[in-house]
């Protein structure tokens, strides 16, 4: 199949050969790089290269290096309401003032919390089911195609079919826990709860994510390793905690990662969630709380601030990620 | 040429294709024009559904009946216009201020007065059709900031109401007229939860603006206006407002158990639905009321001023603001000096269940509960402007009061009393 | 071991698959049925609407409520999927299959950019877009169109934005599939002497079929259910996506309740869920990877 796509690649290649070979310059061929001017082939492939990926990284490149510079230089100044940044005086009170301040310390905790707790459980929900999807289970596409759905849903949807679940007076979950004898909750207004049930509601709609991700990790270990573990006469549980978990290391670091970006990304869950800029109490995140700052109560220079603050915790997450990555030669 | 706005804008689209406007548009947006007149008025509003949404329209068709302005209207809905707060300061914050959009005036307006934001229209607005004559005088001075008119009120809302479903406190033996004091009223919550299966009060607190306007009307009632008038100055008693928040808590008790997570609206629907007794919220509550088939003002609902209110008119304002800097300011003015005309406010008002803050329109128009809420306001001795909506208070207090609500009383009890009571001071 | 152990296991183990069933669509079936009560007060969450209480008219409420959004998202998530994957697409190209140094540089910045939380972007993307490009006002000339208007300049600013922070990801997944492609007809493209455009135009795009597939599905579904970029950039109002109405259905003067709420969250999800039934195995490799 290959060999006959190659071969058409081929034919017509030589029948436009002419045309492009000039546009080359007439000179430039295959030979000359094996030649070894090294500095030659170089630039001539890396300007061959630029007009592909330059357009691409210069609007990337924009929005986002340029946004976070141009961000960073506002959280140096102090921007309120309607005021413009005076730049010549830049400081630090911005950072100053969000560890002084209740509402950030109480925020930056329920973000690490929710990156915690959202991401373990995902995890061990996550490879629990995929360890019983890969017992060779029939319909196997079908389960899988069902336990990834909520995460084809929006943050706005399921914050909608989560706020009539956790209903006070009709809920699902309030109907179970009283036919169970627990008793009814405010699982949304109590500020004990409501960190929890908001967990609770992504672990429904990201489970299947790391559920995925394992899948594929476990497809991947050769199954020699479980012949092997078992012909030692160990037990299924033993033979997974020891041989396969180990395994699959890779997986676990590459759904944690992913996981604690959507966590940080949970803004939309829970603006829709109180339709408004005042997410139930007990659950404020530092990205609601910089979107709350910026665009509601008017502190330009303290949200965005806070944005750096955010950026600098991804980055925290994210490099020895990449680093790990590189080291691999997955990059 | 027609009087609607559908087909106004396609005969421009025509007359586009044959090129001349298409010209036009282009030196406009070249800036070759002159002064960008040819810009269309933007406004920007939060009655993006039901009846402010109806009366919205009845207005803006008014205008495009008599006057050849072309408009952009942005309705942007959502809760205590929270949302529609939001858009104004990015886009004010981003140089990017449109030409008027409603916004509640008095001391509200003087985070955009401060940053010279807002235009003075005394001469080219106030001074044409009598407005400065016909305007009440409340009204006109929460039209002025530093003493310039920079806005155009359109609607008045009373706040310190209590709604009632009349089936509901019968049957529970209770007369609302008799209650006296908000203790009474939390008095007679209890009763309508030992006597009916209904809910003795209902409410709403997925946003904190509703608790800090119920807390404001218990406030109103149990300490009076002068020292309403000392809390919205700066220098009220904390005692006095912990003690109101108590009151509060105790009414709290008496609350639909979901309201940590529902809007007004939907607290108010368990009120026509005969799940709850009373309901405190500003006259557009009454809206829902009239709107829905088969309850009747007096017969099935039912109004009292709020317990210990008696008297007083408890007020809140829509206006239209002129902006320094927004696209089309001569089309802008005609906007503004359509809104402060009597056919403005009889097309207004009598959908959004508000009163005309004009003296000399006529009551006719008007249905029985409006027009009630009219005499009222005609015989009150005093009309404290509203805390909740900013009218009483700068912005950045009014923040620290939502914020004070939100961290400190979403859960009330007689220890966040007391607590909040100490953030409602420092709000200042 | 004998076999009844081991049926039992295996009951037990369809026990436990079809218990995640229940775990992960009840939500959307009591959403489901929620939206078709008069009163979904009245009954067990998860019951179907009684006889006498069916109703279709929730969902015709809140289609009346949301379809000028459907409209929007529409027009923003199809070009703004389709320009980031061609993006995409040519950014890895330039980056894998054209060797040059550096190159591992340039691409984890690009791979840095998927991570990047919008909080730390969006005053500056805000004010850029109100402030120093203005599409509404440039374009004015436009919006006299038949068919266009004034927001549509504002939806264009927002395909924009979608497009600049969905090629990261783009060329993350055109990447991974490139390294993987043969050299060999590269290179022997490259022995005809063929131009990087051509082997790009001839080889390289026949051969990325099923990676678009790929791509345009993830990020269809995310640039449908995005709802800060919308709330941030243009707000709410005409030209507003369907996730910025749907956050306050339910809870106004005229559509009231859990039922309208519900339908509305169904017609919302609508197109992400049909792409997700037919195209799931593409969904899964694009979130695996």
């Amino acid at each position: 199949m290959i060999d006959r796509i190659h071969e058409a690649v081929r034919a017509r290649g030589e029948s436009e050969g002419d045309g492009d070979a000039r546009t080359d310059g007439g000179t430039a061929t295959v030979a000359d790089d094996d030649a070894g001017s090294f500095f030659g082939s170089v630039s001539r492939d890396f300007l061959g290269s630029l007009p592909f990926w330059l357009p691409p990284f210069a609007l990337m490149g924009f929005f986002v290096y340029g946004a976070i510079g141009w961000n960073f230089a506002l959280s140096l100044v102090n921007v309120q309401q309607f005021n413009q940044p005076n730049y010549s005086q830049l400081d630090f009170d911005q950072y100053l003032r969000a560890f002084g301040d209740p509402s950030f310390i109480s925020a930056a905790q329920n973000t690490a919390v929710l990156l915690v707790a959202f991401t373990l459980a995902c995890l061990v929900v996550g490879l629990l089911v995929a360890i019983l999807v890969d017992r060779h289970v029939r319909f196997e596409n079908t389960f899988r195609t069902i336990y990834l759905l909520p995460m084809s849903l929006s943050f706005v949807v399921t914050a909608q079919f989560w706020l009539w679940l956790y209903n006070f007076d009709n809920g699902l979950v309030n109907v179970v826990t009283q036919a169970l004898g627990l008793g009814r909750y405010k699982w949304i207004s109590n500020p004990e709860l409501a960190l929890g049930a908001v967990v609770f509601a992504l672990i429904w709609q990201f489970s299947g994510y790391a559920m995925v991700v394992y899948l594929a990790g476990l497809r991947a270990i050769p199954d020699e390793h479980y012949e092997a573990a078992r012909v030692d006469g160990a037990s299924t549980l033993k033979m997974y905690w020891r041989v396969i978990v180990p395994q699959l290391k890779g997986a676990t670091i590459s759904a944690s990662v992913v996981l604690m970006v959507f966590a940080l990304k949970a803004f939309d869950f829970l603006y829709a969630l109180a339709g408004g800029f005042f997410p139930p109490k007990g659950t404020d995140i530092l990205s609601t709380m910089m979107v709350r700052q910026a665009f509601s109560a008017g502190n330009r220079s303290y949200a965005a601030a806070i944005g750096i603050m955010l950026f600098l915790l991804a980055i925290a997450i994210v490099a020895p990620y990449l680093t790990y990555q590189y080291r691999r030669g997955e990059l | 040429m027609s009087d609607n706005d559908l087909s106004r804008r396609s005969y421009l689209k025509g007359a586009s294709a044959a090129g001349a406007a298409s010209l036009a548009g282009l030196t406009g947006c070249l800036g070759l024009g002159g002064g960008g007149g040819s810009d269309p008025v933007e406004l920007l509003h939060g009655w993006s559904g039901g009846d402010g949404a109806s009366a919205f329209e009845a207005m803006h068709e008014g205008f495009q009946k008599e006057h050849d302005v072309e408009t952009n209207v942005k309705p942007i809905g959502g809760s205590g216009n929270t949302t529609l707060d939001a858009r104004i300061s990015t886009r004010l914050g981003n140089d990017d201020p449109p030409s008027s959009w409603a916004e509640w005036p008095g001391q509200n307006l003087t985070q955009f007065t401060s940053e010279d934001l807002l235009g003075d229209i005394e001469s080219d607005v106030w001074e044409e059709n009598g407005m400065k004559d016909a305007y009440l005088e409340g009204p006109k001075e929460a039209a002025q900031v530093g003493g310039s008119y920079v806005a155009v009120p359109t609607n008045i809302h009373r706040i310190n109401n209590l709604f009632f479903n009349k089936s509901v406190v019968e049957s529970a033996g209770i007369d609302p007229a008799g209650l006296e004091s908000p203790a009474d009223l939390v008095e007679a919550a209890a009763t309508v939860e030992e006597e009916t299966d209904a809910v003795g009060f209902s409410h709403a607190m997925s946003s904190p603006w509703t608790t800090l306007q119920l807390w404001a009307c218990v406030f109103l009632g149990e300490h009076g206006e002068s020292a309403y008038d000392d809390f919205i100055s700066g220098e009220g008693d904390q005692d006095a407002v912990q003690s109101s928040l108590e009151t509060v808590a105790e009414l709290s008790a008496h609350f639909n158990e979901d309201a940590g997570t529902v809007g007004f609206q939907e607290a108010n629907q368990k009120v026509i639905d005969g799940g709850a007794a009373f309901f405190d919220q500003g006259d557009w509550a009454a809206q829902q009321y009239i709107s829905q088939e088969g309850f009747e003002f007096e017969s099935e609902w039912g109004h009292v001023p709020f317990p210990g209110t008696d008297g007083l008119y408890s007020l809140n304002m829509d206006s239209w603001v002129y902006s320094a800097d927004g696209p089309n300011p001569e089309g802008t003015k005609e906007w503004l000096r359509y809104v402060g005309t009597k056919d403005a406010q009889v097309r207004f008002n009598t959908r959004k269940g508000s009163i005309p803050p004009r003296s000399d329109v006529s009551t006719e128009e008007f249905g029985p509960f409006q027009t009630s809420q009219i005499e009222e306001f005609q015989n009150s001795k005093a009309q404290p402007p509203s805390i909740a909506h900013g009218l009483a208070v700068a912005p950045e207090t009014l923040t620290n009061l939502k914020n004070a609500v939100s961290n400190e009383f979403s859960n009330p009890s007689m220890d966040a009393a007391a607590n909040a009571a100490e953030a409602f001071m420092n709000a200042f | 071991m004998n076999t009844s152990d081991l049926d039992g296991r295996r009951v037990g183990l369809y026990a436990v698959l079809f218990g995640l069933v229940a775990f992960y669509l009840l939500p959307l079936e009591i959403g489901l049925v929620t939206s078709l009560k008069t009163d979904p007060l009245a009954s067990l969450p998860f019951a179907p609407p009684a006889a006498g209480s069916f109703t279709l008219e929730e969902w015709g409420r809140a289609f009346t409520a949301l379809k000028s959004g459907l409209v929007n998202s529409l027009l923003l998530a199809v070009p703004a999927t389709i320009l980031s994957a061609g993006l995409g697409s040519m950014a890895a190209y330039g980056l894998t299959t054209l060797q040059w140094r550096g190159q591992v540089g340039v691409f984890t910045l690009f791979i840095a950019g998927i991570f990047i939380p919008y909080q730390a972007v969006l005053l500056p993307v805000s004010r850029f877009w109100a402030t120093y490009a203005p599409l509404e006002e440039w374009l004015a000339v436009l919006w006299l169109l038949p068919g266009l208007e004034a927001y549509h300049g504002e939806l264009l600013s927002l395909i924009i934005t979608h497009v600049a922070y969905g090629i990261p990801i783009c060329t993350l997944l055109f990447r991974t599939y490139y390294k993987e492609l043969s050299g060999e007809m590269v290179e022997a493209a490259k022995l005809d002497g063929a131009t990087a455009y051509t082997i790009y135009r001839r080889v390289i795009l026949p051969l990325s079929v099923p990676m678009f597939a790929v791509t345009l599905i993830y990020q269809f579904t995310q640039i449908w259910n995005d709802l800060l970029f919308a709330l941030v950039i243009m707000g709410p109002g005409d030209g507003a996506p369907v996730t910025v109405g749907l956050t306050n259905i339910g809870s106004s003067l005229t559509n009231l309740g859990f039922g309208v709420k519900m339908a509305g969250a169904f017609i919302a999800a609508l197109p992400t869920m049909v792409v997700y039934v037919l195209f799931g195995e593409q969904f899964a490799e694009g979130v695996a990877s």
